[in-house]
């Protein structure tokens, strides 16, 4: 966390910067099925981050000695596009990446039924178009609408919400600003019909009691996430029915 | 097996060409319905979208200060570059950028850099210390065919939305880009036999070499290439260049009313 302590992120009137209450999401919209190449896809638009993500598989599983005998793989690339930030990012893969990517396909792996598909691969490509703060978890509720609709079997999706601290203060789903001068960052991935957590990264200073409400509110978010994700898949099944 | 599904598709489109007919019911030089939207990602300082059949492609412009080269002092620099990320297709892999990926990014470049739609003095903001470097990155999120028109028209759609973003690099006011012409580019594959316009994925599998062409305001030449192995006659390419003449006025009256709106 940034931590430079003079920027005022909450207002006089206990509101945020950009107008919202404490416990307060910025909006989300969902699309499913908006890649034709794909097996299945969804973009994901939360505040100002858009992430896309694409669908393949299963498929078999090569070069074969990332094959598993009982269950299938699953192979997550996340991958912000040069324009997405304020400042150009090179193409490629780096450090931050290749951690999202990895803890990504393993929150996954939880909730795709893998055994069905022993020696399969299931790819799932995260492309980040515009990034914001809270694109890992864009990302995950994309990936996760995504399976759904490319008919993967899972037991749920998942969710990708976030809390976090500014100026002492516990707040829902960190904009920019207060990702950047904020004291705390909580994302998770959140199963919403089982209330299970797939995901979880966490960075700054949080009290017990100050994690205990980022919980609370990242719960909340997530069944207002889950609502939008269903009826994304939904409209998705009655275009494709017409 | 990798070669099975496109031998049946050779044949096929094959006997389709025949009676000068096309696998997915097009005329020979018919266009598919393409979409376009510019502004669409905030971080870009331009950007577009378009969706050409089942092709779908990004393009965001970003700018940099730079020092120029010690020999051209008070010119700026383009720079295009496309990604076939792994999100396009199943058959593109991850890994450095591949020689398609570098291929399709170098012709849409020359495209726009020829066509001198930008003129690079104007990138100057002190000479010898400090100009604009523009970088127009084009992002390809799904391959359904003809991914070269789609790059181009994204290309220079973003890039005449692009505003510089001067106030962010303490350096003046904002202002727009100024971009004088449309460059655009018309791309033909040979499938059957005989070359045919906007090929779709299919065709492309099916088909063999393709020809770009990209054709300025005036309807001068800006950039021609041929890719994949095959050869063609000057008739050939005399008849492909008149069709490319219309589809390329045809695109940059869209454009253009793109912009008016």
């Amino acid at each position: 966390m940034g931590g430079y302590g003079d920027v005022q992120l909450l207002r006089e009137d206990g509101l945020r910067l950009d107008g919202r209450k404490v416990d307060e999401m910025r909006p989300v919209s969902i699309q499913a099925g908006i890649l034709p190449a794909a097996d299945g896809s969804a973009m994901v638009t939360h505040g100002l981050n858009v992430a896309v993500a694409a669908v393949y598989g299963p498929m078999e599983a090569h070069p074969r000695k990332i094959q598993r005998q009982d269950r299938a793989v699953i192979d997550v690339r996340y991958n912000m596009a040069p324009f997405s930030t304020s400042d150009r990012i090179r193409p490629g893969f780096n450090r931050r990446s290749r951690e999202i990517s990895k803890v990504t396909a393993e929150s996954l792996e939880s909730v795709v039924l893998v055994e069905r598909y022993p020696r399969a691969k299931i790819r799932v490509e995260i492309e980040i178009l515009a990034a914001e703060a809270g694109t890992r978890c864009a990302g995950i509720t994309a990936a996760s609408v995504a399976l759904a609709d490319a008919g993967i079997p899972m037991r749920d999706m998942i969710v990708g919400v976030a809390s976090g601290k500014i100026e002492g203060t516990v707040v829902l789903d960190l904009d920019k600003a207060e990702d950047n001068y904020g004291q705390a960052d909580l994302p998770v991935g959140i199963l919403p019909n089982t209330g299970e957590i797939a995901f979880l990264q966490m960075d700054g200073d949080l009290s017990p009691e100050e994690y205990d409400l980022a919980m609370e509110y990242n719960f909340k978010a997530a069944g207002e996430i889950h609502e939008i994700m269903v009826e994304a898949l939904r409209a998705r099944y009655e275009e494709s029915e017409n | 097996m990798a070669q099975l599904v496109p031998n049946l598709l050779r044949q096929e489109v094959a006997r389709l060409a025949e009676q000068d007919a096309r696998i997915d019911g097009r005329e020979r030089f018919e266009g598919r319905d393409f979409t376009l939207e510019t502004d669409c990602l905030y971080n870009a300082e331009g950007s577009a979208k378009v969706t050409m059949g089942k092709t779908v492609v990004y393009a965001g412009v970003k700018f940099e200060i730079r020092t120029p080269w010690p020999d051209r002092p008070a010119e700026g620099s383009l720079m295009c570059g496309a990604e076939l990320r792994p999100v396009a297709h199943r058959k593109y892999e991850p890994g450095p950028p591949s020689p398609e990926s570098i291929e399709l990014g170098r012709v849409v470049d020359r495209g726009i850099r020829e066509s001198g739609c930008i003129d690079m003095n104007s990138l100057c903001i002190i000479p010898g210390e400090k100009v604009w470097g523009v970088m127009i990155d084009i992002h390809v999120l799904s391959d359904g065919g003809n991914i070269f028109d789609a790059c181009g028209l994204a290309a220079i759609a973003a890039l005449r939305t692009a505003v510089v973003p001067a106030e962010r690099f303490d350096v003046g006011e904002d202002y727009t880009l100024p971009v004088k012409g449309t460059p655009i580019m018309a791309s033909f594959t040979r499938v059957g036999g005989r070359y045919i316009y906007d090929p779709c994925e299919e065709e492309e599998l099916g088909g063999d070499e393709r020809i770009h062409i990209t054709i300025g305001d005036e309807g001068h030449l800006h950039s021609l290439q041929k890719g994949l192995r095959g050869v063609f006659t000057p008739a050939e390419f005399a008849e492909i260049f008149k069709v490319a003449q219309n589809k390329c006025a045809e695109l940059r009256k869209v454009v253009a009313e793109k912009e008016a709106n």
